[in-house]
């Protein structure tokens, strides 16, 4: 027997959910919603939950991230409830609730406390910069080092750790039993929507949508790939400097337009948008113009004179890497893959 | 006099014509007796073959008129006017239905149809030859009408009545007038409240010279019938001089020794043998409860105001129509029902609205602070078993806006919903989107699964299997169950019994036709509005206030009334009174009487309805039925079974 939990309603609405409660039952964002099947029915069921504070359902739901956030829901509802948002703040609170730190909980919920981190991490660097004399060589070596230290840790201590919290809440809490080959055999699936988000392709007129995606998603692991493993800003290679510029660009120029959407407010998933959205569109858009004009100054010569230019890339890059990519909007890369792949493995 | 009589044939379109030989029925009918002429036709109804009757009836003097078509129920008084719009008694036409009666009903069988129209018709035309003209019964009516119940139905029917220029008498059962709606605090959707509302209406009553107010007064008896009621009214007095002493009276009140549960507040509180309700409640003179005061003098020695001399009266007055407007009872859960009786802090929706509005600042009850509150909704309405089939209609939107109200005006309430769908229909639905905006949590169950209140270490645990999550296994820890309970009859409803007032299936009072005669009784005379015949809001109760009393005032208005002439008939003769006829008398229209040397039974032309149930019972048979008379239908029978 659950007890009803109004409080949850209240925690819920920190992470940006808000007039849920209006939800009279109709349903009729579930039939709306292209990605819902029979087995899978959403979201009116995760409004439910969520009215009545139902924690323990949605923890061991994958329904959250299976919605693709078309709007449709939000558009047609007759209460005006606005299930596609609350989908959304669902993503947010279920990332809290695997990250074993916690942190990710406190930055959703409190933008001061995001700020002073980040502020804290510019002066880190700004200090580590001056402990180098403002060495541009050093620093950019030493730069380049702590992209592959930040990738292995962060990944190694907190992503992973978060991404079994996941296996264990959606898999082994609720018993369901998964024989190793379906772990194996299902793997597919976890690297198709890892690098196509294919699923998100189901929802209606999402085809332009989908395809900025998807090369941003393979510019941000392009360029990640030639800064860190083909090591971008000291490389001489013909090639891998044309890579990089073109990485980079794609970078900034879709998330332009992604951060367009969220200023016009046309688009129902553009409409509501927490510090958390924001900061991971222009931090991403910031990454790839940065690196942009570091790589164009080192090749006229500029760079030198202007070493702040690198410090500032640095800065944005560290930020990223540190409070972002762990405790920020950039886990969703990771729990939408891996939600298809559990999906995938839980199903008969 | 011989008649002359016209039959007029229906082809009704094809819808007789297709299976009934017309042309057949019209040639076996010709030559019968009395026949002047016979037509047929393709819509009797239509005007041109309206007109075309009126000619032939003023140009030849026809005397009798037979239609045969479809039912008497679509086209009796179609073509009783036609005869009267041709200066011929209406009582000279007869109706044969052959569309119901024959070619709809052996549709499969064309000879067999026509055979059966035939026989229709010449019964018809058997009637017609003995049909005599007939002409209403004029009785007086007194023009005065009384109102019978002092809510917020009656209060608006007795000023509607008194604005039209009807002396109203209105008569209220408690000391207060004002009923239900005088308990209720703030009202939804108009943001009144319901003293407010009764100050309003008790203003415009007291206002008006020809509207005589009896409170703490009961109809005990009546006799006589439409435009002559005779009332004899109870009053039981005040037991207080009218200008009483405001002071005094309150330090009366605080003396008295007697206390008894308050039914104004539900009996969630108590009060004293000398009352009021409330400060400004009307009339603004307390009342001694003499049931339950004990004469210990107390209050007499304090305020010169209280007067044990005052005795009962008896008073008489004679209307010529009735409206009752006595109002509901709210639903009283058995004991054991969802925890009422059993658990202390389950209450009924009444209860909680007078605990609202009792309270300040914070909810208490029964010395505890009140912060979840699970509603309970049908509580003795549309359940599957017993009486109360019927939905309340406005249970649901009282309890959401009690609900809203509650949070709006307490700290920390959290609202748990236990309904079976929600029907706040209309202007209503706002409160609901409202309270689901404010957080209010709605869980719903069928009628076979309904939630069920525990107790578990002294909390009060209300558990559902919730059809809205899967039917999940859903419970709440509350510090108050409400019981949202429904509208049932009057307990005490002695006052219809005096009228013969039909009862519905659900128990409360019945109107002739739902749709076309809401307000109208089968006793004639006799009106109904708001709560008393069946649930109501306030809005809809007092729709069908002013709708009764207009209908009340068109009893009296012009002083006298006509009544149909079609009643029963005593021959004195062979009458012996055997009393069997006043037996089976719906209308109580039969009573013996003294007549030169024997007694016989007579019949009240005002009250009968010549429905001939007295006929078959009489052993010596005394009684005609006006217009179907014994000869009249055996005449009818020959031609049948001719």
């Amino acid at each position: 027997m659950a007890a009803i939990n109004p409080e949850f309603g209240k925690e819920l609405n920190r992470y940006g959910a808000f007039d849920f409660n209006a939800c009279y039952n109709c349903g009729t964002c579930t039939a709306v919603c292209s990605l819902s099947t029979e087995e899978d029915s959403f979201p009116r069921e995760m409004v439910r939950f969520s009215v009545l504070g139902m924690k323990d359902e949605i923890k061991s739901s994958l329904k959250p991230w299976l919605c693709y956030y078309c709007g449709e829901c939000s558009t047609n509802c007759p209460q005006e409830a606005n299930p596609g948002e609350l989908m959304m703040s669902l993503r947010r609170w279920l990332t809290t609730e695997y990250d074993w730190t916690k942190l990710s909980g406190l930055l959703y919920r409190s933008l001061p406390l995001t700020i002073i981190g980040f502020i804290i991490i510019a002066i880190g660097v700004l200090i580590f910069s001056a402990l180098e004399n403002f060495n541009l060589q050093s620093i950019m070596h030493i730069g380049h080092f702590f992209e592959i230290i930040a990738i292995a840790s962060v990944f190694g201590f907190i992503l992973l750790p978060n991404i079994i919290r996941m296996w264990w809440l959606i898999i082994m809490k609720p018993r369901i039993k998964v024989p190793l080959m379906k772990y194996i055999t299902g793997f597919g699936e976890l690297i198709v929507h890892m690098f196509t988000q294919k699923r998100s392709l189901g929802c209606d007129n999402n085809q332009l949508r989908w395809f900025e995606h998807f090369i941003l998603v393979i510019g941000y692991l392009g360029l990640l790939f030639t800064t860190v493993f083909l090591d971008w800003f000291s490389n001489d290679n013909l090639f891998v400097i044309v890579l990089g510029y073109i990485m980079s660009i794609i970078i900034f120029i879709v998330t332009i337009d992604f951060m367009s959407d969220r200023i016009k407010k046309q688009k129902e998933m553009s409409k509501f948008s927490q510090p958390s959205d924001w900061m991971f569109v222009v931090w991403l858009f910031l990454m790839g113009l940065t690196a942009f004009i570091v790589r164009l100054f080192i090749d006229t010569g500029l760079i030198e004179q202007n070493i702040w230019l690198y410090l500032f890339h640095l800065t944005i890059l560290v930020q990223w890497a540190l409070i972002i990519v762990p405790f920020g909007k950039w886990t969703h890369f990771l729990y939408r893959s891996f939600a298809m792949y559990f999906a995938k493995i839980k199903s008969q | 006099m011989d008649k002359k009589i016209g039959v007029y044939i229906c082809h009704c379109g094809g819808n007789i014509s297709d299976y009934v030989d017309v042309e057949k029925v019209k040639q076996s009918v010709e030559n019968d007796e009395g026949i002047f002429l016979v037509k047929t036709t393709m819509f009797a109804c239509g005007d041109a073959n309206q007109k075309e009757m009126v000619d032939d009836i003023t140009k030849n003097g026809l005397n009798g008129v037979v239609v045969a078509s479809c039912s008497p129920k679509l086209h009796l008084i179609t073509f009783r006017a036609v005869t009267e719009r041709a200066n011929l008694n209406k009582y000279n036409y007869v109706h044969a239905n052959i569309r119901e009666q024959a070619s709809w009903a052996h549709s499969d069988d064309k000879s067999g149809a026509t055979e059966t129209a035939i026989r229709l018709v010449k019964a018809a035309i058997a009637k017609v030859r003995l049909a005599q003209p007939l002409f209403p019964f004029v009785i007086k009516s007194k023009k005065a009408v009384a109102v019978i119940g002092g809510g917020v139905a009656g209060l608006r029917a007795a000023i509607e009545l008194s604005d039209m220029g009807c002396p109203v008498t209105l008569i209220e059962r408690e000391h207060f007038i004002g009923g239900r709606v005088s308990q209720w605090n703030l009202l939804f959707t108009t943001s009144e409240t319901g003293k407010e509302l009764v100050t309003k209406l008790y203003n415009e009553v007291i206002d008006r010279e020809n509207i005589t107010l009896h409170t703490g007064s009961e109809v005990i008896s009546s006799t006589g019938n439409i435009g002559a009621f005779k009332l004899k009214i109870k009053k039981i007095p005040r037991y207080i001089k009218q200008e009483c002493h405001k002071g005094k009276l309150q330090e009366a009140i605080d003396a008295c020794p007697v206390t008894v549960d308050d039914s104004f507040n539900f009996n969630i509180t108590g009060r004293k043998a000398i009352y009021h309700n409330f400060p400004s409640e009307y009339p603004q003179e307390p009342v001694i409860d003499i049931k339950n005061c004990t004469r210990c003098g107390e209050c007499e020695k304090i305020c010169p105001s209280v007067d044990f001399s005052q005795k009962e009266e008896i008073i008489e007055i004679e209307v010529g129509s009735v409206l009752m407007a006595t109002g509901f009872d709210s639903y009283t859960p058995s004991d054991g029902e969802f925890g009422y009786d059993q658990f202390e802090n389950v209450v009924t929706l009444p209860q909680f609205k007078r605990i609202i509005e009792l309270n300040d600042k914070k909810l208490i009850f029964k010395g505890k602070e009140i912060k979840n509150i699970a509603y309970i909704y049908c509580v003795g309405s549309r359940q599957i078993e017993g009486e109360n089939k019927y939905c309340s209609r406005y249970c649901c939107t009282s309890a959401i806006f009690a609900a809203i109200h509650t949070k709006n005006k307490f700290e920390n309430i959290n609202n748990y919903h236990f309904t079976r769908g929600i029907r706040t229909y209309g202007k209503q639905e706002v409160l609901y989107a409202e309270s689901l905006k404010k957080g209010d949590i709605y869980l719903q169950s069928y009628e076979d699964d309904p939630p069920v209140v525990t107790t578990v270490n002294d909390k009060t645990l209300v558990s559902i299997n919730d059809i809205l999550t899967s039917k999940s296994k859903m419970s709440v820890e509350a510090d108050l169950v409400v019981l949202v309970t429904g509208m049932v009859p009057r307990a005490d409803n002695s006052v219809a019994a005096l009228f013969k007032l039909p009862k519905g299936r659900d128990k409360f009072f019945n109107e002739i036709h739902m749709k076309l005669r809401p307000v109208e009784t089968v006793i004639d005379g006799v009106t109904i509005c708001g709560a008393c015949q069946g649930p109501k809001n306030i809005m809809e109760s007092v729709n069908s206030a002013l709708s009764a009393a207009a209908k009340s005032f068109s009893y009296v208005s012009k002083g006298v009334l006509e009544l149909e002439p079609i009643i029963a008939k005593i021959d004195k003769d062979d009458c012996t009174w055997c009393g069997q006829c006043a037996e089976a008398c719906p209308f109580d229209a039969i009573k013996m009487v003294k007549d030169e040397k024997k007694d016989i039974a007579a019949i009240n032309n005002s009250v009968c309805k010549g429905c001939g149930m007295c006929l078959p019972v009489c052993p010596t048979d005394a009684i005609d039925l006006i217009a179907y008379s014994n000869r009249e239908i055996e005449s009818m029978i020959d031609a049948l079974a001719g």
